[in-house]
């Protein structure tokens, strides 16, 4: 039986989709058969992070409303035979989704896939909600600042009330933290949260801290899952993330900021 | 000041009249008060308006109040009122009232079986093992509150008596809000937005350095919060 997975937040811009990409095509790497779904609608991004936005004719509102079939809206990805990605509408809104149409999407998923991972909007309102709704297990994505971690200690408690699992009294979401923008050098000079107070906050497992890297950006505008480039230090977090979410034991690895180029550059000159 | 703002919470008793406020009405009220002496004594009356629709001018209003007035029952206001109803009990003195809950469903409703006499049992401990999180709010309305982990930045917990929390408490701690001035707080670090007992409260902003991130416990002395670490 597949497992459902969110990767959500509560706030915006923390590096949801980015991760959602990243885990989905780790998964795959791995052999497992997955399929990425945008549950932003209206705000479709997951797409482009996946590199397929010129390939979507159909899309997950479609199918909830019976105007395509799921293997029509379904892309599969060129460079991972196992990964598909599942866009959202771009011109529609989030009432477009509904609890039942969901259901039945993901229900025919789990047939066809081992991870279904749902790249969850911001907020704590009905895309997030419906989002959530159906997982097994959940990725919660938090910066190392007080905002987000308050946010996702908001997410904590919905994933721990307002889910399926949880309602029916059949289990419980598990949670994993994934802390993202994670910079050694800005948490030592006291500009950033900690990693051990992050945990003590929130309370959950820790899946991986990625840290803050222009790979991310140069990725993203590329269309390629950060995982993909292996020379990166985030996407090497990435991998070992990954290893953790399928239930290896990794150990956990913080990279000391190195200096960059420039800086290597003037040291040497001086 | 010459005076003093508290918010506290009161028990009502709600009486949901399923017909007219005639002479039927009053007599099987007077029946009820015979059987169950204590069930309304000094407590506050709230009129249910729901299924009473009929009820609409200030004259029956007025009358009404004065003759439950005459059996020792005292109605303060109404509660699912339409506008002009509203209207009506306002110029009778009726304050409209929204949102109340039910203490128990059926109780006082619809001629049910009068309620026990006995009061009921005090102290009804309420425990939570898992961390409160933010926007979540927990409310202990028959005694006190445990709390076996730790309270987010935004998550609120409410009692009726003693708050406990074995954990970081970030969020608010509201306890005695009956208005029991004997309640405390304890906390084995207090780093809270807000903390409060019998409506008397103190920010973040007004704890001093002395007792944030540290066990302490609040209470109330001479009508001032104070908040001492435990040794």
């Amino acid at each position: 039986m597949a497992k459902i997975i969110v990767v959500t937040s509560g706030k915006g811009g923390v590096g949801k989709t980015t991760s959602t990409a990243a885990i989905g095509a780790g998964l795959a790497m791995r052999g497992h058969k997955t399929v990425v779904i945008d549950f932003d609608v209206g705000l479709r991004n997951l797409d482009l992070i996946m590199g397929c936005e010129r390939r979507v004719v159909f899309d997950f509102v479609n199918v909830i409303q019976g105007e395509a079939k799921l293997r029509q809206a379904l892309i599969k990805d060129r460079r991972l035979d196992n990964l598909s990605v599942l866009p959202a509408s771009q011109t529609r809104d989030k009432d477009a989704l509904t609890q039942d149409g969901v259901e039945t999407v993901l229900n025919e998923l789990r047939e066809q896939f081992d991870y279904v991972i749902c790249d969850s909007p911001a907020g704590i309102e009905r895309g997030a909600h419906l989002a959530m709704y159906f997982a097994d297990e959940a990725v919660v994505v938090t910066n190392p600042e007080v905002s987000s971690v308050r946010d996702s200690d908001r997410v904590l408690g919905l994933l721990g009330s307002k889910t399926h699992r949880v309602e029916s009294g059949t289990g419980t979401v598990k949670p994993h933290l994934l802390v993202t923008r994670y910079d050694a050098a800005r948490v030592g000079r006291g500009e950033m949260m900690k990693i051990e107070d992050i945990e003590e906050i929130l309370s959950i497992p820790l899946l991986g801290i990625i840290p803050e890297s222009t790979a991310v950006l140069r990725a993203s505008n590329v269309g390629t899952p950060v995982v993909l480039d292996d020379k990166s230090n985030a996407g090497k977090a990435y991998e070992d993330a990954v290893s953790r979410l399928v239930g290896e034991q990794i150990e956990m690895r913080i990279e000391a900021a190195r200096p960059r180029l420039f800086q290597r550059l003037l040291r040497r000159a001086s | 000041m010459p005076f003093q703002v508290r918010g506290r919470f009161f028990t009502a008793v709600v009486l949901r009249l399923t017909g007219a406020a005639d002479a039927v009405f009053l007599e099987a009220l007077d029946a009820l008060t015979r059987k169950a002496p204590s069930l309304f004594a000094n407590a506050p009356l709230v009129l249910d308006l729901e299924q009473s629709e009929g009820l609409r001018q200030k004259e029956e209003f007025a009358e009404l109040a004065r003759a439950l007035g005459s059996r020792k029952l005292f109605a303060i206001g109404v509660q699912n009122a339409t506008a002009r109803q509203s209207a009506a009990a306002a110029a009778a003195g009726l304050v409209t009232l929204q949102g109340g809950r039910d203490a128990e469903p059926g109780r006082g409703g619809r001629g049910a079986a009068p309620a026990p006499e006995q009061a009921e049992p005090a102290g009804a401990t309420m425990l939570v093992t898992e961390p409160v999180r933010s926007g979540q709010r927990i409310f202990a309305d028959r005694g006190d509150l445990i709390v076996v982990a730790s309270v987010g930045s935004g998550a609120e917990l409410i009692a009726e008596g003693n708050i406990h929390v074995y954990g970081a408490l970030r969020g608010r701690a509201l306890a005695g809000v009956n208005g029991d001035e004997s309640a405390r707080i304890f906390c084995q670090s207090l780093e809270t937005e807000l903390i409060a007992i019998a409506g008397l409260y103190q920010t973040s902003e007004d704890l001093g350095p002395a007792v944030v991130k540290q066990r302490v416990q609040a209470f109330l002395r001479d009508e001032m919060l104070c908040i001492e670490p435990l040794k």
